[in-house]
């Protein structure tokens, strides 16, 4: 395969460089090792930043958030719900801190609000009784799945090509360039050479390991950071604690639930990232100060993401900048490579403008960046993860007798042959994994024991499965989701353990070997 | 309003797999039985019985003979509920058991020194050890390599016949699957397994549904059916399709409620009046103790009525019976006499990374210490009260799930209780 710029990486930066690139005029292909937003881009509050949370410490990233704010919520406005934000504190934190926040943020130029304690309670009835200052700030929550497939399928409809399950396994390089790069297809095993004249590595996490196939190094930190998603919506604004970053300082809405977190804890390595049932603990108790009602409340699940944080001094994850890195490579040696990593969800549309000036002046291509000023058109590929969307449609269709296929969350047959229809038009094998991450199935209660089986024998019935596929795709379905129930199983929930494995291994046998 | 108290030889707590057993022991040697709990659980049952198939954790395959398994078993494990009784034991108490489903229309198929396979809905094979009638063409079209064609209905979620024939092929390469529509509900978009089932007791219904399997069963041996052929009259239902059809019928069970375990609770309370069982569909929070025996109440309606037992058999299961539960501090706590559970240190390691690792989760082994004849350990080893017994899953250093032991356990410490209380 040849183009002009290969992406290395499938998050909210790969996706928005994809698109920025196509509006220039510019050919690119993207890969990712899984899927769009497999790493931090899908594992975040799903918080598009008003900047308040970063005055204290990096002036310059609050401008970026507020400037970047502004700009999504008019020009993407259909991935975002625009709750407004709030800034609590409680009686034991710093006066002298609460003090600052106002001054600073007319210092930024960002628009804050103080607002009396009862007023902020009678609009958020979940705080804590012993509030003492609020502040209305402009956070709103953003949908970073479909934010990303929506700038992935604008991208392809410009001509650009996304390739799933694609591990880049090397670089050959000639006179200081990368020639091509080497992938292999994940399910598959298939091989492929990808030629073009730049390549950007939007990796992530992994920028480090990208840029060492080339012969660079970038140092990096990794923050690993765990959120928990409430079985029910607790509140309608975004809540931040008005305190020094901490653990579960931030309790967003979305949809149907909230999201609080979260931890950083610095880990060496980029395997099997998970919450622990100390960070679920910690969690549960910090954010109880703020809104007492997370200590009660039942969780349907916990999730982690790593923060790729480059190491410029020293410091730990907290006070490492926030703010992205963007390396042109020519020190190491390498004219064609372009490295943007670390940053954040809110100024992704930044970013990937940064690094797309860089790709198109270097192919002398001196078309604008058009993502400042044009629309992001709302794509069919993010649909079915919208809260709420799935019983809407299928309340209003009873004509296509469809069957649920995920009761938890309403998602039925019809859904799940769009998304089969569409994963299959992009080239991509329509496994459980894959039909999940598009769709709300196994993110309600039952989290796939009942939904995961149902799933695999409708695509068997379909013809998209074949011999004992299945039962494979099944175990993985359910230790995914597994991953962010463990922690959380504190009382209640071992019941649902219970049944679940009643089904799975005491009847189903599935711990078995197949053999 | 108080109703007039009743005295019993034996109350059973819980109307589980232990629970049904106990009280059908109790009152089989003429002792006087209140049994109470919903029995609900075991609505989620496949209604086979299983005896034991396979060690946790170690290298030794599935046991075709689950007794030899059960030796090797005890051997390792000499704590394991199974050391606690002899093979005797466990005969006794199936065939008693498996006696009085059978007065009430349940019949088992058994070979005494091995397992048998069941087709799961997952696609896989289930090693059990009885398997009622209704499954049991399926088990021997399987030993026979006889060609199968298994059925699936539009709209009945997670019984996929294609994920099952796939799957199978490697272990059975004869065998098809089909989709059909059930008759009367071709509109509807999602069917249950318990709807269909009283639709198939309406002689047009039935008829019509046979006319629909018709077309689909030339060139098979044996017509493999999700299991919704009536709750009482199943052994009508399916010869009247075997007539029509000219072919063997069995059922395959399907996922909670299914009507396999529908049928076991069933065949279990309708015999119970003619055992002279007095059976309270309501669970019990408080029970007091003493030298005399057990005292705890029961609403009848808006009335209340005092229980008076001699004995008390403690069958409340584990946390999805509420036998077992977790306390402000978070550790495991037996939720009637808080009794002393064995469990992990903590929460930390209840469970294992991955969901399906073969050695089971840590959590599961957690439980009460009994005695040699299932008599609950208090705190400081000592039997915490004399006739106080418990039985099934309830008891620590089993893993029923893994093990495919759950009936077994279930029936063999029900057996040992009530033989040593009698």
């Amino acid at each position: 395969m040849e183009t002009e710029v290969l992406i290395i990486g499938g998050g909210t930066t790969g996706t928005g460089i994809a698109r920025d690139l196509t509006l220039r005029g510019i050919s690119c292909i993207l890969i990712d090792q899984k899927d769009i937003n497999a790493g931090a881009s899908g594992a975040n509050h799903g918080l598009l930043h008003s900047g308040a949370r970063y005055i204290f410490k990096d002036g310059e990233a609050a401008v970026e958030c507020h400037r970047e704010n502004l700009l999504l919520k008019r020009l993407a406005p259909h991935c975002i719900e625009d709750t407004g934000g709030l800034f609590v504190a409680v009686d034991q934190d710093d006066d002298d801190y609460i003090a600052q926040f106002p001054k600073l943020c007319v210092k930024y130029g960002l628009p804050c609000k103080e607002i009396s304690v009862d007023a902020a309670r009678q609009k958020e009835p979940c705080l804590a009784e012993n509030l003492k200052a609020a502040f209305e700030v402009a956070d709103a929550v953003v949908d970073p799945f479909m934010l990303s497939l929506d700038n992935a399928a604008h991208a392809q409809s410009k001509g650009a090509a996304i390739l799933r399950n694609m591990k880049l396994t090397g670089f050959e390089m000639r006179n200081g360039k990368i020639h091509t790069a080497q992938v292999e297809n994940r399910r598959t095993g298939e091989k492929l050479t990808i030629k073009a004249q730049e390549f950007v590595n939007a990796s992530g996490a992994w920028a480090d390991n990208v840029a060492a196939m080339a012969g660079a190094s970038i140092p990096m930190s990794y923050s690993k950071g765990s959120l928990l998603v409430t079985q029910s919506r607790i509140n309608q604004a975004v809540i931040n604690r008005l305190r020094p970053a901490s653990d579960a300082d931030i309790l967003v809405p979305g949809g149907t639930v909230s999201i609080i977190g979260t931890t950083s804890v610095e880990i060496d390595s980029l395997d099997d990232i998970r919450p622990t049932v100390e960070e679920v603990d910690a969690i549960i108790k910090e954010g109880a100060q703020m809104v007492p009602k997370l200590a009660t409340t039942r969780y349907i699940r916990a999730y982690a993401g790593v923060r790729p944080l480059v190491r410029t001094a020293g410091g730990d994850g907290r006070s490492i900048s926030r703010n992205y890195t963007l390396k042109t490579h020519t020190e190491d040696g390498i004219d064609n490579l372009v490295t943007i990593t670390g940053g954040k969800l809110t100024t992704f549309r930044l970013m990937a403008e940064k690094a797309s000036d860089i790709v198109a002046r270097r192919l002398k291509n001196t078309n604008p960046c058009l993502t400042e000023t044009e629309t992001l058109p709302p794509s069919t590929k993010g649909e079915w993860t919208e809260p709420g969307k799935s019983p809407r449609v299928w309340m209003a269709n009873p004509e296509r007798r469809d069957t649920l296929i995920c009761e938890c969350e309403m998602v039925s047959e019809y859904m799940v042959d769009e998304i089969v229809n569409d994963l299959k038009a992009e080239g991509t094998i329509p496994t459980l994994e894959e039909v999940g991450r598009r769709s709300r199935i196994g993110k309600g209660p039952c989290q796939g024991t009942f939904c995961s089986f149902r799933l695999a024998a409708y695509l068997y019935r379909k013809g998209e499965l074949a011999d004992s596929q299945g039962m494979g795709q099944v175990r993985e379905f359910v230790n995914e989701r597994w991953k962010g129930f463990m922690p959380l199983v504190r009382d209640k929930e071992l019941m649902r353990v219970e049944l679940q494995e009643s089904f799975l291994c005491a009847l189903f046998g599935m711990e078995e070997d197949d053999e | 309003m108080m109703n007039k108290p009743v005295n019993c030889n034996v109350a059973v707590i819980g109307a589980g797999m232990a629970g049904m057993a106990a009280a059908i022991f109790a009152a089989n040697r003429g002792l006087s039985v209140v049994c109470v709990g919903k029995a609900s659980e075991i609505s989620f049952s496949s209604g086979c019985l299983d005896l034991f198939s396979r060690i946790p954790g170690s290298d030794m395959p599935a046991f075709d003979n689950p007794f030899e398994g059960i030796a090797a078993l005890t051997k390792l494990q000499p704590d394991h509920p199974y050391a606690k009784v002899g093979r005797e034991d466990i005969v006794q108490g199936f065939e008693e058991f498996t006696g009085f489903m059978n007065t009430s229309g349940i019949q088992y198929h058994c070979t005494p020194e091995t397992n048998q396979k069941i087709i799961t809905p997952a696609g896989t094979l289930k090693s059990t050890w009885c398997v009622p009638s209704a499954m049991y063409a399926g088990t021997r079209a399987l030993a026979e390599k006889k060609k199968i064609l298994i059925v699936d209905i539009r709209g009945l979620k997670g019984f996929g016949a294609r994920q099952m024939a796939q799957s199978l092929k490697k272990h059975h390469p004869c065998m098809g699957s089909v989709t059909v529509e059930f008759p009367g509900r071709e509109t509807a978009g999602d069917l249950m397994c318990e709807r269909l089932t009283w639709d198939l007791e309406t002689p047009d219904i039935l008829s019509r549904f046979i006319g629909v399997l018709r077309p689909h069963t030339a060139g098979y041996d044996t017509v493999g059916l999700p299991a919704i052929l009536g709750i009482y009259r199943f052994e009508e239902l399916k010869n009247k399709i075997e007539k029509a059809l000219g072919k063997t019928v069995f059922e395959i069970p399907t996922l909670a409620p299914s009507v396999t375990g529908m049928r076991t609770k069933e065949a279990f309370l309708g015999q119970l009046p003619a055992s002279k069982v007095r059976h309270y569909p309501v669970m019990v929070k408080d029970i007091t103790h003493g030298e005399a025996g057990f005292s705890f109440e029961v609403s009848e309606g808006i009335a209340v009525r005092e229980v008076r037992a001699e004995n008390l058999i403690l069958a409340t299961g584990r946390f999805m019976g509420r036998g077992l539960g977790v306390n402000a501090s978070g550790n495991i706590r037996e939720m009637l006499f808080d009794l002393p559970v064995t469990q992990p240190r903590d929460r930390r390691e209840w469970f294992r990374r991955d969901f399906f690792n073969p050695k089971g989760h840590g959590v599961n082994r957690s439980g009460l210490e009994t005695d040699e004849c299932f008599r609950p350990l208090g705190r400081g080893g000592k039997v915490f009260h004399p006739k106080l017994y418990a039985a099934g899953s309830i008891l620590a250093h089993q893993d029923w799930k893994r093990e495919k032991s759950g009936s077994g356990i279930s029936i063999a410490s029900a057996y040992r209780a009530v033989d040593h209380l009698a």
